[in-house]
């Protein structure tokens, strides 16, 4: 029974990653066509958009825009609802709640009237569109995020660790450092990843936001507003590339060091 | 102790963040233009001679829809875009507020077709505030292996039931409900309420037998992968770009007529580089930039001067100064120009075309 | 620096653990620096979400310049609009109960039968797709979809089919494209309650006589209920605001909200419009948000 069980396990895996991968698959695939369009049949591997993308500044560019962007973003968000959440920890009662329910509010909206308003506000103060309002407008997405996450990890013991630490004689600032943001590594790992995902790939905010200098995928949507292209797919493909392998060194380098800890 | 720890983080997060906008902010070394165009006007064989000529970058940004373009112009600062591309039929409603006068003797204007200088709509009280810089119809295209052009050749005939599934539709409310108005007997320029019920009529059956509304990039995939074998809206501007790939790939205009499409170029009245913004209109206009624009990759069509450097290939695939493209600008019709009040009856009939199945 | 490797400044005055009432007393104490704490991030979302917020309201509440009421006016006696927000609402359901069921059990799989240390891996590797352009992925499945694509022409060489299916530019492939990036999100929460049960509820179970099915039933369904509602109700959220996929993969044979605030964005310039659109979404996100409150609150472990 329990071989029966194991098997369809597997069988359901296999279907379930296949589903996912499906487009991945294609995607890639199609970013080594020959001819104009991304469609079957399959006109021999060619190199030829790869060629155009990596040598069209604008593309790279912007995945660089995207990256420093989303790194920036992401930092600035965990950041400020790491100590948020720290300090939310302390806060009981009526007060408490009133400040959480403001930090997680932004979750409930739309994207859409997050960049509305922000299009609003930086318009009648003057702020120019640039990827410095796109900035803002994603650690307003992520902030509840990261919030949210840190916020479900500050549990009593936590609060009895920096207490033991408070009466070892630790600053403040060494019990935030040393004490608690080690203890909530994961977390706040988990929330920058996260964070950095969103950013990365989030296109209506940046559409809305920028002017000149954008992000890769409001790039890409323009690429593809004027026809469909295998470009497309050979940016798709690089970034996929990319980030396959920044998992793979992250994976070593940060749960690699946890093994070494453990042991 | 947590002050500090808050202001040395608040600091940190403060240079960050200058950091970045310093680093995004456009550079200040050599001079630039910022133009509000269509995706047509991206293609580097327009912009980059102009660039290397005179020394520039040109800043493009693209948009959709002259309600876009007028929001983004509303959400900048005065000074922020040169010059701006838009479709000729919206000249009128905002050319005084935000557009300047351009001279005539400073514009090739007398090489023009002259069913699209529109002088009517481009000049006003005297001053002639965008110039055409290309145009084409609103017609059907077809895929010449699936059906004949007698099969399609006005847009009634769409509605039989052996289109079902086949068609596609332009997602542009204004030319399409033109086209079904002049369908219907009514030219576009008495386009008004009366009109709007057999219009309809005709466009819920014509979305019965369609597959997809789509815009530019869509409507041109769909034809050329063989989802669709006939748009309705579409034109030269579909076709002539993919003949290449796929010769099968054609367009007619309607028998009742077409609808004549054309985009202008002007130049933003708070502009702080008029003289370099009016070369770059002069560029447009010149034999090799008419040739650009006219096959740039986004899309084909014609150039509005005659004497674009195109060659005979292209100039068969346009049908440029056939007997036939006269005879099709002679019986075409302009865009309605509604005003706010039916247009937004026109916008709100095609978002219940839209929602009908 | 590990905890241990901080000096106490005099070990004589080391006190033992207090208890949570003397931690509730000093966090009284402590008011001013909580505040420093918490600060920043209020401020910025005072200043950045909240502020916009009611501008966005402001503006929803005028047309032409003039207060008025006009907008909400507009939604309510358009069918094609109102027709826009249930159509929103049946995509995003479905969408939401199909990416559970099929999340789940991927879940329970990569939870309960994949190794421990081949866990986090398996994780990885089904969310890895996350990483392509979102927009890019939503081309591909359109292409898939065609009616030349790849699933069509792998269906019709096996020969289970002889007519290709009309999947492209339908609600089908909204749905599809939708379900394909919500199963990955949902697997990740699932999963992460699925690895916060604590295996002593099992053994309970068995020790009091529940077969497989029973255990399943009535211990673990409720137990990772939570991760299952904080899933779905972001893919409720994620899902009726997105204007991406809907716009790619509908090929507009029918609208959804996004598409339709967009829309007044694109086409005429009427922001009090897609303002007033906006907040009747957001409206019924909160009235979802209120539904599924109970396994929402914000809980510390």
């Amino acid at each position: 029974m329990k071989r029966l069980i194991d098997l369809l396990a597997g069988l359901y895996a296999l279907l379930a990653y296949g589903f996912i991968y499906l487009p991945i698959v294609v995607l890639v695939l199609f970013s080594f066509q020959a001819s104009r369009f991304p469609l079957p049949p399959f006109t021999g591997p060619s190199l030829r958009w790869y060629g155009e993308v990596l040598g069209d500044a604008k593309f790279t560019h912007a995945m660089l825009n995207s990256a420093v962007l989303g790194v920036v973003s992401s930092a600035v968000a965990v950041l400020l609802g790491f100590l948020a959440a720290y300090g939310c920890a302390r806060m009981r009662g009526g007060m408490g709640n009133t400040v959480r329910a403001l930090l997680i509010a932004p979750l409930s909206v739309s994207y859409l009237i997050i960049g509305m308003g922000l299009v609003v506000l930086f318009n009648a103060v003057g702020v120019p569109k640039s990827l410095f309002a796109v900035g803002v407008g994603h650690v307003v997405i992520n902030l509840p995020l990261c919030f949210a996450i840190l916020y479900s990890q500050m549990n009593d013991n936590i609060i009895r660790l920096e207490q033991a630490a408070r009466d070892l004689g630790a600053k403040e600032w060494q019990v935030l450092a040393l004490v608690v943001a080690p203890v909530l590594w994961p977390a706040l790992v988990a929330s920058f990843v996260l964070s950095l995902t969103l950013s990365w790939d989030e296109f209506l905010i940046a559409f809305l936001l920028t002017r000149f200098e954008t992000t890769l995928p409001v790039e890409i949507w323009t690429l593809l507003r004027s026809g469909l292209n295998p470009k497309a797919n050979a940016i798709g493909a690089i970034v996929f590339g990319v980030s396959v392998v920044m998992v793979v060194l992250a994976e070593l380098a940060i749960f690699g060091r946890g093994k070494k800890q453990k042991s | 102790m947590s002050a500090k720890r808050s202001s040395f983080s608040a600091g940190l997060g403060l240079l960050a963040f200058s950091a970045s906008v310093l680093a995004f902010s456009p550079a200040g070394a050599t001079e630039e233009l910022n133009a509000l165009v269509w995706c047509d006007n991206t293609d580097p064989a327009l912009i980059e001679p102009f660039e290397k000529a005179n020394d520039v970058k040109v800043n493009l940004k693209v948009y959709e829809g002259t309600g876009a373009g007028l929001s983004i112009l509303d959400q900048s600062q005065p000074g922020d875009w040169d010059v701006m591309v838009i479709d000729s039929i919206d000249v009128q409603r905002v050319a005084k507020e935000r557009f300047l006068p351009l001279a005539d003797d400073s514009l090739p204007l007398a090489n023009q077709f002259p069913e699209v200088r529109m002088d009517d709509i481009l000049v006003l009280d005297g001053n002639r505030y965008a110039v055409t810089e290309k145009w084409g119809f609103n017609a059907i295209s077809y895929n010449s292996k699936a059906f004949s052009a007698e099969d399609v050749s006005t847009l009634k005939k769409l509605t039989d039931p052996k289109f079902k599934g086949r068609l596609a539709i332009y997602d542009y409310y204004l030319p399409v409900l033109g086209m079904a108005s002049v369908a219907t007997g009514t030219p576009t320029k008495d386009f008004s309420d009366a009109t709007l019920a057999p219009v309809k009529d005709l466009m819920l059956q014509l979305k019965a037998n369609s597959k997809l509304v789509g815009e530019v990039s869509a409507s041109q995939t769909a034809l050329a992968t063989g989802e669709v074998d006939v748009v309705v809206g579409a034109g030269e501007w579909v076709t002539a770009g993919l003949h290449a790939e796929d010769p099968n790939l054609e367009f007619v205009i309607p028998e009742e007529g077409g609808i004549l499409w054309s985009q202008s170029l002007a130049i933003l009245k708070d502009s702080k580089k008029q003289d370099l913004a009016l070369k770059f209109v002069q560029h447009v206009l010149s034999p090799e930039g008419q040739a650009a624009l006219a096959t740039s990759s986004c899309y084909w069509g014609m150039p509005a001067q005659k004497d674009a450097a195109l060659n005979d290939e292209q100039k068969k695939t346009l049908k440029f100064s056939s007997e036939q493209q006269a005879k099709d600008l002679a019986a075409s019709n302009r865009y309605p120009a509604p005003d706010p009040e039916l247009d937004k009856k026109m916008q709100d009939l095609w978002n219940d075309v839209l929602q009908a199945n | 620096m590990r905890p241990e490797t901080i000096r106490p400044r005099n070990l004589a005055a080391a006190r033992p653990l207090r208890h949570d009432r003397d931690i509730a007393m000093t966090d009284a104490k402590l008011n001013w620096r909580t505040f420093l704490l918490v600060g920043p991030a209020a401020l910025f979302t005072v200043l950045f979400f909240v502020v916009p917020l009611a501008a966005m309201v402001a503006v929803s509440f005028t047309a032409g310049g003039a207060a008025s009421l006009d907008n909400y006016r507009h939604f309510l006696t358009q069918p094609s609009y109102v027709k826009a927000l249930v159509n929103s609402l049946e995509v995003t359901l479905i969408v939401t109960a199909i990416s559970v069921v099929v999340a789940y059990p991927l879940a329970w799989v990569l939870a309960e039968r994949v190794p421990e240390r081949w866990q986090r891996a398996a994780l990885m590797l089904t969310i890895l797709p996350f990483w392509t352009s979102y927009v890019v992925r939503s081309y591909s499945w359109l292409l898939l979809l065609a009616e030349r694509g790849v699933v069509n022409r792998a269906l019709m060489a096996t020969g289970l089919l002889d007519q290709p299916l009309q999947l492209a530019n339908t609600r089908a492939a909204t749905v599809i494209g939708f379900v394909h990036f919500f199963v990955m999100l949902l697997t990740l929460t699932i999963y992460a309650n699925f690895k916060q049960l604590s295996p002593s509820y099992r053994k309970a179970a068995a020790d009091l006589g529940a077969g497989g099915v029973q255990t399943f039933l009535h211990v673990v369904l409720p137990l990772t209920l939570p991760g299952i509602m904080v899933g779905a109700f972001l893919t409720f959220v994620l899902a009726i605001g997105d204007y991406v996929t809907p716009q790619l993969l509908g090929g507009s044979n029918e609208l959804l909200m996004p598409q339709l605030v967009i829309q007044q964005i694109g086409r005429r310039a009427d922001l009090p419009l897609a303002a007033a659109l906006s907040l009747i979404l957001m409206l019924v996100i909160s009235i979802a948000y209120l539904a599924c409150a109970r396994w929402l609150k914000l809980d510390r472990t």
